[in-house]
C-alpha cells in the first residue's frame, strides 16, 4: 500500500557574498566620506539640483551632469521619522535584527532630503522639526562604507 | 492602430503563507490549469507564454525554465519579466502587446511568487543602490511607514480611517475563498490595537507575504468571441517608471510632486475621454500594500480631490456595496504573492466585469473597471477593462 507523500523542505544556508563597484560618481562620495568626513553630491548644470546619490545624468533634465561637486551641509531638520518596533530579518546576515536607531528623513540645511538614523532612541524625545547634526566614525580605518561612515545624526541645541 | 485584446481565461491558486505541498512549478501549474479550464482551452491552443516573478525572492534562477514542463511551455515562444512590484502588470502588458500587435492570437500571462522559499525583505533592501542603503532600509515596511506619516500630514487622515480601510479589505477577503488573510475583523479597534511593526505602521496596516500564482489568457478579437461567451476587453494600459532614487528617500516626502500614478492615470483618462472617474468607471482593483497607501492612491488616481481620500472610506463609497467599490477581493493588504499580485488585480477586475466574482461581486453593475500595479520606487502600471467595445 502506497504511503501518503511526505512534504519535505530543504534548507540552503550558504552565504552569497557580493562585491559591488561604486563606479566613478558614487566612488567620489565614498572617497570624500573616508578621507574628509564630507557629504557630497553633484550639481545639475541646468536645474542646479544637487543629487545624492550622485548621478552621471540628471534624472529630471536628462542632461550630462559633468563633474560639479557640492558639499552638503551636515546639519538639518528632522522632517519625519519612524522606528522599528518588531524585529526584522537582517537582510545581509540572515539574523533577527532590531536596529535601535530611529530612521529619519532629514531636510539638510540646503534643502536636500536625506535619509539616515537618529542617535536619540528615547521615543518621548523624538519630534518633527528637531535639529540634528551628522556624527562620523572617528577611526579612519573604520570608514570606507560611504554614507554609513556617518553613524547617526545627533540632536543639537541652537 | 492596435488590435483589440480580450481576457478569455482567468485562473489563480488559493493564496497562503506556506505551501509545503507543492514546489514552485507545481504551484504555478495549478493556476495555468485553472485558466485553461476557465477558457475551455488546451495548452496546445496557447501560442506564447509570458512569466513574471522576482527571482531573488525565491533564489531560483530562471524559474520559467525550471517550470517549462509543468506549465506546458516547452517549444513555445515567450520570456520572463521582472520589474519589481509591477512585475505582474508588466507581464500582462507583454501578453497584451503580443496580441495587440497581431504577432499572436492567444497569449498567456503568468505571475507567481512562492515567498515561503526565501527572504523578501532582504531582496527588496538589495534593490536600493547596492552599497548605498545597506542596513538603512527596513524593506517595504519602513517605506510605507514613512508614506503613512506623509499621508497623515498632507491629508489630515486619522488612524481610524486607515483602520476602516483594513476592515473593508477584510470584509472582501472573507468573501473571497482565494484570499490569504481572512481575519473576520469586527471593529476598527482590532486594527488599531494590533502591534506596531515600524511606527506608525501596525501589523494589520500592512500586507502579508503570500505564496500564489495568477494566470490570464488574452486573445485577439476574432478568437476571443469564439473562446469565451463573456470576453472582458483590455482596452488600454499605461506603464510609468519614472521616479529617481535620491538620498534613500522613496518618492517625495512632502507629497507635493507628480507621482507615476498621476502620469499613468491622466494619460488613460484622456485617451478614453474619462473626465469624472467615479461616474465613468464602476470599480477599481488597486495595488495597496498598506491601508494608508490605499487612501493616498484614491487621490493620486483622481478618484477624489487631493486630501479627500479618507473621506471616501468614511462615507463608505469604496465599500463592496458602495457607489465606487475598490478592492472587493480584499486587495493586496489581504493577499500579496508579489509577482502574481498585479495579475490578480487585473483578474479580479475582469471577474467583476464578467459578474463572476461570486460572493465578493460588487453590488453595483460593473461595466468598466480599473486595475493598477505599484512597485518600488513608486512605479505604476495601469489597465482599463470594459465589458463591451
Amino acid at each position: 500500500m502506497a504511503k501518503e507523500p511526505e512534504y519535505i523542505r530543504i534548507a540552503y544556508k550558504a552565504p552569497r557574498p557580493y562585491d559591488w563597484s561604486t563606479g566613478k560618481y558614487l566612488g567620489k562620495v565614498y572617497a570624500e566620506a573616508k578621507e574628509n568626513k564630507k557629504l557630497v553630491g553633484n550639481r545639475c548644470p541646468k536645474c542646479q539640483y544637487i543629487w545624492l546619490p550622485p548621478t552621471p545624468v540628471c534624472p529630471k533634465c536628462k542632461v550630462d551632469m559633468g563633474w560639479d561637486w557640492a558639499e552638503l551641509p551636515q546639519t538639518g531638520t528632522v522632517y519625519q521619522y519612524t522606528y522599528l518596533v518588531y524585529p526584522l530579518w537582517d537582510p545581509h546576515y540572515g539574523e533577527k535584527w532590531a536596529n535601535p536607531y530611529p530612521s529619519a528623513t532629514i531636510l539638510l540645511d540646503n534643502g536636500t532630503f536625506y535619509r539616515h538614523f537618529l542617535e536619540e532612541k528615547d521615543r518621548e524625545k523624538l519630534k518633527e522639526g528637531m535639529r540634528v547634526q551628522a556624527v562620523w566614525k572617528e577611526d579612519y580605518n573604520e570608514r570606507g562604507q560611504g554614507v554609513q561612515d556617518i553613524l547617526y545624526f545627533r540632536t543639537i541645541e541652537e | 492602430m492596435a488590435n483589440r485584446v480580450a481576457i478569455v481565461g482567468i485562473g489563480q491558486t488559493h493564496h497562503t503563507s506556506q505551501r509545503n505541498d507543492v514546489n514552485q512549478p507545481e504551484m504555478v501549474g495549478e493556476a495555468v490549469r485553472a485558466a485553461l479550464a476557465d477558457a475551455n482551452l488546451s495548452i496546445k491552443d496557447i501560442e506564447s507564454m509570458f512569466f513574471g516573478n522576482m527571482e531573488t525572492f525565491e533564489g531560483i534562477f530562471l524559474p520559467d525554465h525550471g517550470m517549462a514542463a509543468e506549465v506546458g511551455a516547452i517549444g513555445k515562444p515567450g520570456f520572463k519579466v521582472n520589474t519589481g512590484g509591477t512585475t505582474g502588470g508588466s507581464v500582462v502588458v507583454e501578453a497584451f502587446s503580443m496580441v495587440a500587435s497581431g504577432l499572436f492570437d492567444v497569449a498567456m500571462a503568468i505571475g507567481f511568487e512562492k515567498q515561503d522559499c526565501g527572504d523578501t525583505t532582504a531582496a527588496i533592501t538589495a534593490a536600493a543602490v547596492p552599497n548605498w542603503a545597506k542596513g538603512a532600509a527596513t524593506g517595504a515596511i519602513g517605506e510605507f511607514a514613512k508614506q503613512a506619516l506623509a499621508y497623515m500630514k498632507t491629508s489630515g487622515a486619522k488612524e481610524e480611517h486607515a483602520a476602516m480601510v483594513r476592515l473593508k479589505a477584510d470584509k472582501g477577503a472573507c468573501r473571497n475563498e482565494n484570499a490569504h488573510l481572512r481575519l473576520g475583523l469586527k471593529s476598527i479597534d482590532e486594527v488599531m490595537q494590533s502591534p506596531y511593526l515600524v511606527w506608525p505602521l501596525r501589523l494589520m496596516d500592512f500586507c502579508p507575504q503570500s505564496c500564489g500564482a495568477c494566470v490570464l489568457i488574452l486573445a485577439s478579437e476574432k478568437k476571443a468571441r469564439k473562446i469565451h461567451k463573456k470576453p472582458v476587453w483590455l482596452v488600454d494600459y499605461e506603464v510609468v517608471h519614472q521616479e529617481p532614487f535620491r538620498a534613500g528617500v522613496f518618492g517625495d516626502p512632502t507629497g507635493e510632486e507628480t507621482y507615476t500614478q498621476h502620469v499613468a492615470c491622466e494619460k488613460i483618462y484622456k485617451r478614453n475621454n474619462i473626465t469624472d472617474v467615479r461616474k465613468q468607471v464602476d470599480l477599481a482593483e488597486i495595488y495597496e500594500p498598506s491601508n494608508w497607501e490605499e487612501m493616498n492612491l484614491y487621490e493620486h488616481l483622481h478618484f477624489c480631490g487631493d486630501g479627500e481620500g479618507w473621506k471616501l472610506i468614511e462615507k463608505g463609497i469604496t465599500e463592496i456595496e458602495g457607489e465606487f467599490p475598490v478592492n472587493c477581493s480584499g486587495g493586496v493588504i489581504a493577499t500579496n504573492p508579489i509577482g502574481a499580485t498585479p495579475v490578480i488585480r487585473v483578474a479580479e477586475a475582469a471577474l467583476q466585469v464578467r459578474g463572476d466574482a461570486g460572493e465578493h461581486q460588487a453590488t453595483r453593475d460593473v461595466k468598466t473597471a480599473i486595475a493598477t500595479a505599484l512597485g518600488g520606487p513608486n512605479w505604476t502600471a495601469m489597465f482599463l477593462l470594459k465589458r463591451s467595445v
